[in-house]
């Protein structure tokens, strides 16, 4: 005979912890969703970058003449690589600076509380950094058409572009993620946004490596984002080179994985700290 | 004159939110008002309009003798607020603070730091004053606040929730504050979401509801409204409730006795009737365990006239009882 | 009148006051100028080759670009800091005492004025070290009473937005109003070299001027012809921001 408390349905209590990959997307999905009800956060990403596209193109549109300046249609499809290397790394800075507000809000304690694995909690937000990545490419790649841009490469080209910012934009948001791990308050990741422009200007995501004045000319050669911007600008400008796409390929991988690496390790020097 | 007078003064938000509805008050001059109601019910609103950083949508109000509509400089120069949350800048020292609201309300610059450092000390922040005010703590910031308020005189202070987030001494020297401003002819218009507080304080109290005044009295006034004291009495073992009965009958209207020989005599004055009731037990032999005044509260008169609790009310009733058992005992 | 430059000096110094209490909080603004200077040169340096290019070098042309920048930069930070006042309540407070509103407006705004120069002079510095032309003591005097100007006009921009949004959230949209005001100028090239629709844009933009006068010293001489206009043109736009800004306040409170 079935007793009273039997019939009482009970609470799933000491149930397997959920697997890492439920648990990355479904902080992954949040963070989407946070960030994108955060208009004031996104659109640095957006404006910004579109801004000084216009700037850029519309003052020195006559620079595609200079002596050594590839063969390009014009200078906004030059430009367009440099607007999304930017995008890209505003984006892994707000990235860094949703992680500090949740830290700072105490949030990210409560996820450290979880029974989950600890490493999705920075694998989700990456998730999320890479499909932002992915609508910061295509915008971009929309705004280059719609004001009479070329992409040479075609529907590869536009595929090929998407892939090396979706994974430059998880190695930024790495960067982003392990900085908040580490100064555990939005200000301080926020005072890195001059270093973004200082990186940027140190590569040849704005102006032919050969045309940049010296020594940012030699520094250029050596700045991996000189690599991930070539390897955006090329299916744009030109018809696909493996060797460019590739190396953009590798550089933006070379960023994740490095990145990831320091942010996971960030968030174990973090836990190891409490 | 009185030093606030408010006829039918409204205030509507945009969506059609109507945060205050018509209300009507007048404080005397030197007189301390509480205005009292749960959070949202209309107090800041209030406030704000009365001090000038709000402008009515209907009605008017008229502070020190200016309407704060038509007269906004005039009403600024006469009256002090202490703000709900204290707000300070963290990164200046209570000295700085003080001598910028100085020179804020044109203090003449010569006098600027000593009426600083007068207030300072009044409010027992001389050692603290070139601190900076973010090293402060809650309670410190409520008296720099205060001190603030009070750096031109002002005929009329309004303190917005000034204990609420305070620990218990803190909220104590912040009353002895508000009773000396009285004695000094100060009137105080304060707006509480504590029971106690208004008790404590107020000469006058009104009670606001869903923007409407609900309530006005002295807090006297207001619990003779919803009832009189009453006794809660229990006997020792064995008493006949009978005797009781006939003893206590003389005193009051009584309840029929519970379990235990436990009487609820409903009396007229409360405290001043609980000698003459016990003896009155004692010579007819009924010995007295327990013996506890009931005095209709404010949170009653809320009850009756908003049909329900003001918010931590319950926490105030107990700790209010706990205090009134351990000295009722008998 | 007195008592209103008291207030007025009060307000301004508690501004300061922030700076030197939080140096750390400054220093991207600070640096933020020079890093474009720096980068810009560095990255279109070449484009000083084109024919109808009017500076010897980019750097030259660049820098007071550089001025403007800062200056736009504290105009927002301004902005940004009154709305975190207004959130945190201190505003009220200031709103409270009996002093006009035109002066706590005055407070606020000199205060940026006095603030651009931060940004200006460590660009300045940084400028000379590198090579950069010399504009001579008249030539620096108008650039700076320039870039104070200008610094009053993107104050008053961001203050009118604070008042009206009431959020520090609103950051974004201060920042974009001074960058579109000084980079949609002749700040790259010269207007001849400009595209279509810049050099429409720049025509109308009265920061084209107001940069004309701050460049004129960097890549010639200070001309009256140079410098009217451009002070016309701050003049203006603090008239006009400034009326907006003094209505955005009376609508705060009675």
């Amino acid at each position: 005979m079935a007793t009273a408390e039997a019939a009482v349905p009970r609470v799933a209590v000491g149930r397997a912890a959920p697997g890492l990959a439920i648990t990355v997307l479904a902080l992954g999905r949040r963070a989407l969703r946070n960030s994108l009800r955060r208009p004031q956060f996104l659109a640095p990403l957006i404006v910004f970058p579109s801004l000084m596209l216009a700037v850029n193109v519309g003052g020195l549109s006559r620079t595609t003449s200079l002596p050594g300046f590839p063969h390009v249609h014009g200078f906004l499809d030059f430009q367009l690589a440099a607007a999304l290397v930017q995008s890209l790394m505003l984006g892994g800075v707000s990235a860094g600076i949703a992680t500090a507000l949740e830290i700072e809000g105490g949030f990210f304690d409560r996820l450290i509380a979880a029974p989950i694995p600890r490493v999705a909690i920075v694998l989700g937000r990456l998730l999320a950094t890479g499909a932002l990545a992915a609508g910061q490419v295509a915008y971009f790649l929309a705004l280059g058409l719609t004001f009479g841009g070329h992409i040479e490469g075609g529907i590869a080209g536009v595929v090929l572009v998407l892939a090396i910012g979706v994974v430059a934009g998880v190695g930024f948001g790495g960067i982003g993620v392990m900085l908040a791990l580490r100064a555990r308050n939005a200000s301080t990741v926020q005072g890195i946004f001059p270093i973004v422009f200082v990186v940027l200007f140190i590569s040849d995501a704005f102006f032919p490596q050969n045309l940049l004045s010296s020594p940012a000319d030699a520094v250029a050669a050596y700045n991996p984002l000189s690599y991930v911007a070539d390897g955006m600008r090329n299916p744009i400008i030109a018809s696909i080179s493996a060797t460019k796409v590739i190396d953009g390929l590798i550089a933006a991988a070379g960023i994740a994985v490095v990145a990831m690496a320091l942010s996971v390790w960030a968030l174990r020097g973090r836990l190891r700290e409490e | 004159m009185p030093a606030i007078e408010a006829t039918k003064l409204e205030r509507e938000f945009k969506g059609g939110l109507r945060a205050v509805d018509g209300i009507d008050l007048a404080v005397a001059p030197g007189e301390v008002y509480a205005f009292l109601g749960p959070n949202g019910a209309g107090k800041t609103t209030t406030v704000r309009m009365l001090v000038t950083l709000l402008r009515p949508t209907g009605g008017e109000a008229r502070v020190a003798g200016f309407d704060v509509a038509r007269q906004p400089a005039e009403v600024r120069r006469r009256i002090g607020v202490a703000l709900q949350e204290a707000a300070l800048d963290l990164l200046m020292t209570g000295r700085e603070l003080i001598e910028l609201q100085a020179t804020l309300h044109g203090i003449d610059p010569r006098s600027v730091r000593s009426r600083g450092d007068e207030l300072l000390e009044r409010v027992g922040l001389t050692e603290a004053r070139d601190r900076r005010v973010g090293t402060y703590s809650g309670g410190m910031r409520r008296r720099l606040d205060l001190a603030m308020a009070l750096i031109h005189e002002p005929q009329v202070l309004f303190l917005d929730e000034p204990t609420t987030g305070l620990d218990p001494v803190s909220r104590l020297t912040l009353w002895d504050e508000v009773r000396r401003l009285k004695g000094e002819g100060t009137t105080v218009f304060l707006t509480t979401q504590y029971l106690e507080e208004a008790d404590q304080l107020a000469d006058r109290l009104s009670i606001i509801s869903a923007g409407k005044l609900v309530a006005e009295g002295t807090p006297g006034e207001l619990k003779a409204q919803v009832g009189r004291p009453h006794l809660d009495i229990t006997l020792s073992d064995g008493a006949d409730p009978g005797d009781a009965n006939r003893v206590l009958e003389r005193f009051g209207e009584l309840q029929p006795p519970g379990p235990d020989c436990h009487f609820s005599l409903r009396v007229g004055h409360g405290a001043a009737d609980i000698a003459p009731v016990v003896r009155a037990l004692d010579e007819a032999g009924l010995r007295v365990a327990s013996l506890q005044v009931i005095e209709p509260s404010l949170d009653d008169v809320f009850v009756a006239k908003t049909g329900r609790h003001l918010e931590g009310a319950s926490e105030q009733r107990e700790a209010a009882a706990d205090a009134a058992g351990s000295d009722g005992d008998r | 009148m007195t008592a209103s430059l008291r207030a007025m000096g009060a307000l301004v110094r508690r501004a300061l006051n922030e700076i030197l209490r939080v140096p750390g909080g400054a220093i991207p603004g600070v640096l933020a100028p020079t890093i474009f200077m720096l980068g810009l040169s560095a990255v279109f340096g070449k484009a000083s080759h084109l024919p109808g290019f009017t500076a010897s070098d980019f750097r030259t042309f660049i820098v007071p670009v550089g001025f403007l920048q800062g200056a736009s930069f504290t105009g927002a930070a301004t902005g940004v800091n009154l709305a975190r006042d207004i959130e945190q309540g201190w505003f009220d407070r200031l709103l409270l005492s009996p002093t006009p509103r035109p002066v706590l407006l005055a407070g606020l705004v000199g205060s940026a004025s006095l603030r651009a120069l931060m940004p200006a002079s460590f660009l300045l510095v940084v400028a000379l070290i590198v090579g950069v032309h010399w504009p001579g003591v008249l030539g620096l005097v108008v650039a700076g009473a320039l870039v104070m100007g200008l610094a009053c006009v993107m104050a008053l921009w961001a203050v009118m937005l604070a008042l009206r949004f009431r959020t520090q959230q609103a950051a974004p949209l201060m920042q974009i109003g001074g960058f579109i005001a000084v980079l949609f100028t002749t700040a790259y090239a010269p207007q001849a070299l400009l595209t279509g629709w810049l050099r429409d844009v720049a025509r109308i933009n009265p920061v084209t001027h107001v940069l004309d006068g701050v460049r004129q010293g960097f890549v010639a001489q200070v001309t009256w012809g140079k410098t009217w206009p451009a002070f016309v043109a701050v003049a203006g736009l603090m008239l006009v921001l400034g009326a907006l800004a003094v209505r955005g306040l009376r609508r705060v409170g009675v």
